[in-house]
């Protein structure tokens, strides 16, 4: 296995997840796809620190603080989609034109 | 050859299942595809030795945020988005963009085809536990704060208006 493999396949996960990020019509469709260019980038950290820096951990340490923020973003995402909502009474991204006057 | 058989298969449940997170039409179907495929990834990670963040992705994300999402999508479903288009009419255009950034992202890939493994990997663990307390120690706490803030967050803005 060279780096060379994971590197496609964590390059094809994070392009999966762009054309979900553009396509879906579904907020939480959206955010799902984020969620898989997170992984995707993580999986590059995880790969470069055991294939170019195995002597050190900054690569994993580094994959844990942006595990921590896609929680905390996903948390705070729901929450917001829940009271958006609930004012507009639809899931779908084009339907939110509230700011159009 | 045992790696390249755990390697090929879990990228394949990886691949496929976030292919059918983005063109599923059930949504309930497609936050379970995402659990799948954020659980192939926390396989890769066991691939790649990296123990620790093993963990951190079947705790974090497999059992954490694939559940949650799983909650809000039966909290937001209706029956009748299952007859409605979920992909929206610019589909040629991200298909467009995906295969132009797949060749510039594959080509930066193809020059680390010689890079194999130095050395056998070891746990990490206890090494990422030291620079937590130790060199880390700032963006450790900050992260914590981010988590408090992101608690106070969600249940301020889930809060109904009549409350408020």
């Amino acid at each position: 296995m060279t780096l060379a493999h994971y590197l496609t396949v964590a390059s094809l996960l994070f392009l999966i997840g762009v054309f979900g990020a553009l396509t879906r019509r579904n907020i939480i469709g959206i955010l799902m796809s984020i969620e898989l260019m997170f992984n995707a980038a993580n999986i590059n950290l995880a790969a470069f620190e055991r294939f170019l820096h195995p002597e050190g951990v900054a690569g994993a340490t580094l994959a844990l603080f942006i595990m921590t923020v896609a929680a905390a973003e996903v948390v705070v995402g729901l929450a917001l989609l829940l009271a958006i909502y609930r004012n507009t009474d639809t899931a779908y991204v084009e339907d939110y034109n509230l700011l159009k006057g | 050859m045992i790696e390249h058989i755990v390697f090929y298969s879990l990228s394949t449940v990886v691949l496929v299942a976030a292919v059918c997170v983005v063109t599923m039409r059930n949504t309930v179907h497609s936050s379970l595809f995402l659990g799948l495929s954020l659980a192939g990834v926390a396989g890769l990670f066991a691939a790649l030795g990296a123990d620790f963040l093993f963990a951190a992705q079947v705790m974090v994300y497999v059992s954490g945020i694939a559940v949650l999402i799983m909650f809000s999508v039966m909290l937001l479903g209706r029956a009748s988005d299952l007859h409605l288009r979920q992909v929206n009419e610019q589909w040629m255009a991200a298909v467009l963009i995906c295969t132009v950034s797949s060749a510039g992202l594959l080509k930066i890939a193809r020059a680390y085809c010689g890079t194999l493994a130095p050395s056998a990997p070891t746990p990490d663990t206890r090494a990422i536990g030291r620079l937590f307390m130790g060199e880390w120690l700032l963006p450790f706490e900050l992260a914590s704060l981010v988590l408090t803030a992101a608690l106070l967050g969600a249940v301020f803005f889930s809060r109904s208006e009549a409350s408020r």
